[in-house]
């Protein structure tokens, strides 16, 4: 999405004057950055989480191969402070093995994004001309399907399961970074000291790695941090529509889809892993704001 | 930014409350409805998925039946309580002593909705262009050689081997008498497709609407021969309502007569409570896990044995809340041939001694089983996880694998005998209320599998289950007798694992009186047969 | 102008023909077997074979590709294996209540996303602000089968003010049949002037489209105020601030008008996402509709129909995309230089 070019001069009308795109100092950001703050402690509570769960987890077994026929559906109560699933397994321990599983696809399907996206992109703006052309078609194809649906068709397609899940997503969400990347290389790439670099007969790999590269990074890292959210959003109704991760994963997802045909009789086996995913989405949409304000180089207001 | 703020706020406001005051009556939340949205003494039944997947009854074979049994009707009806074939469009028949000749008497007065008389003849042309359609359940009238048709009442079927003709005529699918000639010239099933009917039941359809919530309208066929004194039914609606907490509220605002299906929390709501009435009845679906005696580590017997006593019968019975009941060897309660204590039991002690012994066990090899249910049924998905918790405390792993019908079962053929699954969850219920068609199609022999995804062959079990079919057409009490002999010999070599069969729990307004479940005719409300209370 | 149309025209054109080849090689991959669930479950192999003929799948693969495309450019999109009807028609059937659906949620996100934008905006960096972004973010995070869940559970169970599922009563096909003109429940009733059926269907289609507004009003919330807070920086604002006209009046006369922008840019993106997302939230609220029809068509591996659904939603944005540039280069000229 294109952003209005920077004007240092309203930061100053603002009564502030700051040299654009540079904090001052850790702490100033934060004050000037609650939301980012409030996120990145977010996230790292949902980390924190993740890795502590076999300690934390009052069931750990439960997480896994257990189940307690016998304990089925029980009310929230000190023993289960979230209550039992259907077939008796403790939804706490559930939800806190759970912060191991979405970040994780998010991460990986970022990975594998940027690791197809980031070439692509880099090759398609820096030589341009037909090979532009081509990339660029076909990434449009790819655009032209709304995420969700061609990862839907592509997890209906394929045995259902978290690889798969991470497969089927990468698949929609590459072509993004391509074209957030070619434009980067374009511009890099029309710079006259790239072609003077050129003339002196510099090696492309040299150019590409030294200055292409590197100021294509920036946006990529702020769209890699605000697309965590989206990609567990993604992952979580592919898994709710049973497409992806399968019992007994304690995916959030696909706890929710349990859980929903006694959503009117045991409501606790809907909302929890249900307010997990907000909870895990919305952390890192705040992280994702926040370090884009503070990195996007266009960007001077810093609210 | 106030100016714009306000407005917007005001319009969302007003908005909410006119919704709220305008949810008040048209959901019926809280009133009672008196019925008058519905006509004259209708009885509305809420269904689960969409009911005339096919018009034709020669060929219906899904959910259709809930429809076409009060359509048409059949020579005889089953009746799962008294475990005897009664009376219908029949009102006696009788066999030779070899059982190949079956002569059956039609009652009089009987007329199809196209006004026509049903006689020997039109009941002959139904039951013939049943079987050279070859569809659905057309098989079960394979012994059938030629049928006469000496007079109006009488048709003498002559058949090629002996074959209980009284139960096959009772059948679920492919039974039904219908008039084929109603379609005046056009082709039976495109005139069918149209959405019209040829029966002689009490119900006639009056309106069809498909793809809607209220799908389909039966009104009372006023010829019927069984008449339309005393209170009964005049209407019948279908409303499909996949949402099982739509259905439950409905039938709490009293929108609805009965729901067919909720869970078992729901249903639960609704026991003992004033203005309505639970039923709970067992049916023929029973949950089988099929094992692959073939190849892999079930072909030992001793592992299957293992698998079959790691299971926690009780606790699965228990996290289904009613929704099932035991199951005592393969034929369900209800259906003549049922035996009792053939149930299995959980023993993990054994079953740990048996795995030693078959050479897995902590001290020997390792072993990965592979289980295929139908992905998206709750029930075999819950069965599924408590299988594999199960197996787990054995050591054994499990690897789940909810799929598709068709994938699960070209897994279960393949020719690649590495891919095909271990066990396989599935239901299987007769198409006509015969225990022959677990013994026929799950364990007889197969040299190219169809449904005995087992893979399991016992000449003498082979031969047994010949026997049987023909001796069930002069002896039943002999031939039920004979299925429990072989349901013992199922049970022993463990070709597969009997989990449970379904009940039927069914909610309703209590004005409805007389309702009883008959598993032969599964989901099937006779509404004729119900009295609806002043 | 023109040549920046026909360009444009023939990409849109190359991406359709791009998706449609897509769909069909997702649709060929589908495991199962078309023929086996066009005969039934209990089918017998001679029945199975006779379907496999009948739906020309015994054909080469290129021969299958070569009848598709011609048929899907013709108007014939196969037959849906589980309705048996023509793809096209229960499409055509099923999508104007999606349509509906998505438009009012549309109204909503804008009702929702615009105010909250220029509030946050207006008093950027006090709490106005901070609770604007605040639910932005939160509208951006939550995860729609959730709160569809939510809603009912609030609205339906423990409230009792709303309807849990449909799109209106159906006890008024009784009373006040609703007579079809574009099979769209809220427009019919208009159109009809059924005004009992367009109550009830006002109020069943309240929680889904709130559902469905919750993404595209988080993201316009942020979109309006950033792009008004871009333009009240830009020269000309500042020299009308430097003429001595108030904060308040700068921001009514230059924000209102730049926060549209962002909006058009952004309806056709979030107008097929919301599209898709009513897969999820009409099969949760058992509303007929395009969504639910995808949805019955992927648990039934009804191929056909989830090409057919696939191809028409990835047109919608194609054309959706195209109209939204056509209008911008219209309004903007630099653009089509582009």
């Amino acid at each position: 999405m294109a952003t209005a070019p920077a004007h240092p001069e309203t930061a100053a009308l603002e009564g502030r004057l700051l040299p654009p795109g540079r904090e001052r100092g850790v702490r100033a950001a934060a004050r000037r950055n609650p939301l980012l703050v409030v996120g990145a402690v977010l996230c790292l509570a949902i980390a924190v989480a993740a890795v502590l769960a076999p300690l934390i987890a009052p069931f750990p077994a439960d997480a896994g191969d257990a189940t307690h026929p016998l304990e089925t559906l029980d009310t929230p109560s000190s023993a289960h402070p979230f209550g039992t699933d259907q077939v008796g397994r403790d939804v706490l321990s559930r939800v806190l093995y759970g912060a191991r599983i979405s970040p994780v696809i998010a991460l990986l399907v970022l990975a594998i994004s940027c690791a197809i996206g980031i070439p692509l992109g880099i090759a398609a703006g820096y030589f341009g001309g037909v090979v532009d052309e081509v990339i660029m078609r076909v990434t449009d194809v790819f655009l032209a399907f709304p995420a969700l649906l061609l990862a839907l068709a592509f997890a209906a397609v394929m045995q259902p399961s978290v690889t798969n899940t991470v497969i089927a997503i990468a698949v929609t969400w590459w072509p993004w970074y391509t074209r957030i990347v070619r434009g980067q290389a374009a511009s890099v790439a029309g710079r006259p000291f790239v072609e003077s670099a050129r003339a002196m007969g510099i090696p492309h790999r040299r150019i590409l790695l030294r200055h292409v590269l590197p100021n294509s990074i920036t946006p990529v890292i702020v769209q890699v941090s605000l697309d965590v959210g989206g990609v567990i959003l993604t992952a979580s109704a592919l898994s709710f529509l049973g497409l992806g991760a399968q019992d007994p994963t304690p995916d959030w997802g696909l706890m929710v889809s349990q859980g929903q045909q006694f959503f009117t009789t045991h409501w606790w086996l809907v909302t929890f892993p249900g307010a997990a995913i907000l909870f895990t989405a919305a952390a890192f949409n705040l992280l994702g704001d926040g370090l884009r304000d503070v990195l996007d180089p266009r960007r001077v207001l810093t609210r | 930014m106030r100016s714009l703020r306000l407005p917007v706020l005001v319009i969302a406001a007003a908005f909410a409350v006119v919704a709220a005051a305008c949810t008040g009556d048209d959901d019926g939340l809280g009133a009672t409805d008196d019925g008058a949205t519905q006509g004259p003494s209708a009885f509305t039944y809420s269904v689960n998925s969409e009911v005339m997947i096919g018009w034709d009854p020669a060929s219906g074979y899904s959910n259709e039946v809930i429809a076409l049994h009060n359509i048409y009707e059949t020579l005889t009806r089953y009746n799962d309580e008294t475990q005897e074939v009664e009376p219908l469009l029949a009102e006696s028949w009788e066999s030779s002593e070899d059982g190949l000749t079956w002569t059956f008497t039609l009652r009089d007065g009987v007329s199809f909705h196209s006004g026509r008389e049903l006689t020997a003849e039109a009941a002959k042309a139904a039951i013939e262009r049943t079987t050279e359609l070859g569809e659905a359940a057309a098989y079960i009238w394979g012994a059938v050689k030629r049928i006469e048709t000496p007079d109006d009442r009488t048709l003498v079927f002559e058949l090629s081997y002996a074959s209980p003709l009284d139960l096959v005529s009772s059948g679920t699918y492919s039974a039904y008498i219908y008039d084929t000639e109603a379609s005046g010239g056009q082709d039976m099933a495109e005139w069918f497709a149209e959405g019209n009917d040829a029966g002689t039941g009490p119900y006639t359809v009056s309106e069809y609407n498909p793809g809607d919530e209220i799908e389909l309208r039966l009104a009372a066929y006023a010829d019927y021969w069984g008449g339309w004194d005393g209170d009964r039914y005049e209407n019948y609606v279908f409303r499909v309502t996949p949402e099982a907490n739509t259905a439950a509220q409905l039938l709490r605002a009293g929108e609805v007569t009965m729901v067919q299906r909720m869970s078992p929390q729901l249903w639960q709501s609704f026991e003992g409570q004033d203005g309505f009435e639970t039923t709970s009845a067992p049916s023929w679906q029973t949950l089988l896990a099929l094992l692959n005696t073939a190849d892999g580590p079930l072909a030992d017997e001793r592992v299957r044995d293992a698998v079959a006593l790691a299971i926690d019968y009780e606790g699965i019975i228990a996290a289904l809340e009613g929704a099932a009941e035991p199951l005592s060897g393969v034929v369900p309660p209800g259906l003549w041939g049922h035996t009792e204590g053939l149930q299995f039991q959980q023993d993990l002690e054994q079953a740990r001694t048996l795995l030693e012994e078959a050479g897995y066990g902590p001290n020997g090899d390792p072993l990965s089983l592979e289980l295929t249910y139908l992905r998206g049924d709750a029930d075999e998905e819950l069965v599924a996880t408590i299988m594999r918790s199960n197996l787990a405390e054995l050591n054994v792993d499990l690897q789940v694998r909810g799929m598709q019908w068709q994938a699960q079962w070209d897994k279960a053929k393949s020719g690649n005998e590495e891919t095909r699954q271990d066990i396989l969850v599935f239901y299987w219920w007769p198409d006509y209320p015969d225990p022959v068609s677990w013994f026929f199609s799950l364990f007889r022999t197969e040299e190219e599998p169809f449904f005995n995804l087992a893979y399991y062959s016992n000449q003498d079990l082979d031969a047994m289950i010949d026997e049987a079919s023909v001796v069930s057409a002069t002896d039943r009490d002999e031939a039920a007798q004979m299925y429990e002999e072989m349901q013992q010999i199922v049970v022993e070599d463990a070709p597969a694992i009997p989990l449970y069969t379904q009940t039927y729990q069914r909610a309703m307004l209590d004005e409805v009186e007389g309702f009883q479940d008959n598993a032969a005719y599964p989901n099937v409300v006779f509404a004729y047969e119900l009295t609806p209370a002043a | 102008m023109t040549r920046f149309l026909v360009r444009r025209l023939a990409l849109a054109a190359f991406v359709v023909l791009g998706v449609v080849v897509l769909t069909f090689v997702v649709a060929r991959v589908v495991p199962g077997d078309p023929a086996v669930t066009w005969a039934g479950p209990r089918a017998r192999p001679e029945q199975i074979e006779a379907a496999r003929e009948q739906l020309g799948l015994d054909r080469p693969v290129p021969v299958q590709i070569a009848r598709y495309l011609g048929g899907v450019a013709s108007g014939d999109w196969g037959l849906s294996l589980r309705t048996r009807r023509p793809v096209i028609d229960d499409i055509a059937r099923r999508a104007p209540a999606s349509i509906e659906l998505v438009t009012v949620a549309m109204v909503l996100a804008i009702a929702a996303g615009i105010p909250l934008g220029l509030v946050a905006a207006r008093w950027r960096g006090r709490a106005p602000d901070l609770l604007s972004r605040v639910s932005a973010v939160i509208g951006v995070s939550m995860p729609s089968f959730w709160l569809a869940i939510v809603l009912q559970l609030i609205f339906f169970q423990w409230l009792n003010v709303l309807p849990v599922a449909g799109s209106y009563d159906p006890g008024l096909d009784y009373t006040s049949p609703l007579r079809s003109v574009t099979n769209a429940p809220i427009a019919d009733a208009l159109l009809t002037g059924n005004w009992p059926v367009l109550w009830s269907a006002l109020s069943h289609i309240v929680l889904p489209a709130v559902v469905i507004a919750a993404y595209p009003a988080g993201v316009l919330t942020r979109m309006v105020r950033a792009s008004v807070l871009d333009t009240i920086g830009e020269d000309h604002v500042r020299m009308v601030r430097a003429l001595g006209f108030t904060e308040r009046s700068v921001f009514a006369r230059f924000a209102l008008r730049h926060a549209w922008s962002p909006v058009v840019a952004l309806l056709a993106l979030v107008f097929a996402y919301a599209l898709v997302n009513t897969f999820l939230v009409e099969a949760i609220f058992n509303r007929p509709g395009l969504g639910s029809y995808a949805a019955d068509a992927i648990a039934a591996l009804d191929t056909p129909a989830i090409v057919g659904v696939t191809l028409f939603v990835a047109l919608v944005y194609v054309v959706g995309n195209l109209v939204v540039d056509v209008v911008q280069a219209m309004i903007d000229p630099r653009i089509r230089v582009a």
